[in-house]
């Protein structure tokens, strides 16, 4: 464990070298926010409600979800996989007596770690700044299983990349792939709208898949709402944990052997 | 004029030469971009299912607005969008020189040699998503109104690639561009998810003057719903000729500010 440790705080000394990232990172989180503001302000004139939504209700489930998304930082993962792999120098992960996937859990904890306190900074700024009325719940039980959804979603995301990188073993180019998978999980990881703005039956279909609470259930029941789906929704993540580790497992055994250190 | 009709024909015939090397790649940014305005209309699909309008417009003027959005994507991604992007790193690395030395515009070359079109398809794709959004917005074709709205489209192509280009050629002069890459990305995807009708005020000045991507599939809309009034489309106008006019000053400065290798 004390090795995945070192490796974390290597990644979190890491970040401070691109300090202007940093204030980047935190500028543009400014984006979803703005959109959410000027798209619902337009829609909540003369509205009081939408989709049992209150305008400052819909603004801190924006400010919320923006900022869980921006801390699943874990799309890198299955980009350099997949370029490492490409040109060959993923051996060196190969050399180093660590599990793959353990290192770059790691990575990513690291990472989370670090900009946990910059983008929890940029939420408040943006709460002042727009001057939301910020919709939070009080109850401790609610917020502990909000925490622990949100730690199995990013753990989820973790899997799903690092199982997507190693799909370049099999498919050598993945990277229009990857593209695809972005632009369709801001839509059903609701950072883009509510999902309970989407019609019953494909809100129930989605309820049945682990997006559904990477980021938009742990943002409803933050802000509230939901309450009931918060120990079914744990129990689900948790199973969808369980079985992408045993389908990394799989093919990860069946893949690596593809490997031949040369590059693609 | 002839000359650079020639140049343009045969950087279009090695474009192809050498996309048929990467055939698996060739439609990706077709699924990439297709994906996106997909999820675009899905979104506002569900927005228009609990409130009536958005901003004045209703959902026919909405998907009007994405597929008009995707069209000019779609033809920026098929002309100029590979060949632009890559300004910055011809300037840093000096591989400007090659394109300066050749008897042809150095700014036509790099704005065509890189056509694509895998993104074809998107164009049709766009082109279906603006006959549906017509239909429902209840828009009668015809053909003053269709000259009309390709004016808009290709106008508003002339602002789109006017900003681009200025962006890049800010590497003239500073290190890198890529920050205000970004912010140029997350005003296209703002711009992209929300139509001109939205903005006000200091966010008005922001997304329709000082970086006008607001208005780019607004003033063609407006044109097709019978909003466009006459000091809208002389702003339009206005704004594409004022940016040209940045444009092509801001270049030209470059070049000539531009000391060769890794400047």
């Amino acid at each position: 464990m004390r090795k995945y440790a070192e490796i974390a705080k290597a990644y979190l000394k890491t970040q401070l070298v691109w300090r202007a990232d940093i204030i980047f990172n935190m500028i543009f989180t400014v984006g979803r926010i703005l959109f959410a503001y000027l798209l619902w302000g337009t829609i909540f004139e003369g509205r009081e409600q939408v989709a049992g939504f209150t305008f400052h209700g819909m603004l801190s489930y924006y400010i919320i979800n923006s900022f869980l998304t921006q801390l699943e930082m874990s799309s890198g993962i299955s980009g350099e996989l997949s370029a490492r792999i490409r040109n060959g120098t993923f051996s060196k992960y190969l050399v180093i007596p660590v599990n793959v996937e353990g290192y770059f859990t790691a990575m990513e904890v690291g990472t989370v770690v670090f900009y946990l306190f910059f983008d929890f900074l940029a939420a408040v700024v943006w709460i002042f700044l727009f001057g939301i009325e910020f919709v939070f719940v009080k109850t401790f039980s609610i917020i502990l299983c909000a925490g622990i959804m949100i730690l199995l979603g990013l753990f989820f995301m973790v899997q799903l990349n690092f199982f997507l990188g190693i799909l370049t073993f099999q498919y050598e180019e993945i990277s229009t792939f990857l593209m695809i998978k972005d632009n369709l999980l801001a839509l059903v990881t609701g950072s883009i709208i509510p999902l309970t703005l989407l019609p019953e039956r494909v809100v129930e279909l989605m309820r049945l898949l682990p997006f559904y609470y990477v980021t938009y259930l742990p943002s409803m029941l933050l802000t509230g709402n939901n309450r009931q789906e918060a120990v079914p929704g744990i129990v689900i993540m948790a199973v969808w944990c369980i079985v992408m580790q045993l389908v990394i497992h799989f093919y990860w055994n069946k893949y690596i052997r593809k490997y031949d250190g040369v590059g693609i | 004029m002839r000359k650079n009709f020639r140049v343009i024909k045969e950087l279009v015939r090695l474009r192809f030469q050498n996309l048929m090397m990467f055939r698996l790649g060739f439609f990706g940014p077709f699924f990439v971009d297709g994906s996106l305005f997909l999820v675009q209309l899905l979104v506002f699909d569900a927005v228009y299912a609990n409130v009536d309008e958005i901003g004045g417009w209703q959902r026919g003027e909405m998907i009007l607005y994405i597929g008009t959005f995707s069209l000019l994507n779609a033809v920026n991604m098929v002309v100029y969008f590979f060949g632009v992007g890559g300004i910055p790193d011809k300037i840093k690395s000096g591989e400007m020189d090659l394109y300066l030395t050749k008897p042809v515009s150095p700014l036509l070359r790099l704005s065509l040699e890189s056509i694509n079109p895998g993104s074809l398809p998107l164009v049709v794709m766009s082109l279906i998503i603006i006959a549906y959004g017509a239909g429902s917005a209840g828009v009668r074709w015809n053909p003053k109104l269709f000259a009309g709205y390709l004016f808009w489209v290709l106008l508003m192509l002339v602002l789109y690639y006017d900003l681009e280009v200025l962006i890049r050629s800010l590497s003239f002069f500073v290190v890198s561009t890529a920050k205000m890459q970004k912010l140029e990305e997350a005003c296209i995807s703002l711009s992209m998810q929300l139509p001109g009708t939205v903005y006000y005020g200091i966010y008005k000045l922001i997304f329709c003057f000082l970086l006008p991507y607001g208005i780019m599939a607004t003033l063609p809309v407006k044109y097709l719903a019978g909003e466009c009034t006459l000091p809208a489309a002389l702003y339009g106008i206005g704004i594409t000729v004022l940016f040209s006019a940045l444009t092509a000053l801001v270049w030209k400065t470059g070049i000539r500010h531009y000391n060769s290798v890794s400047s």
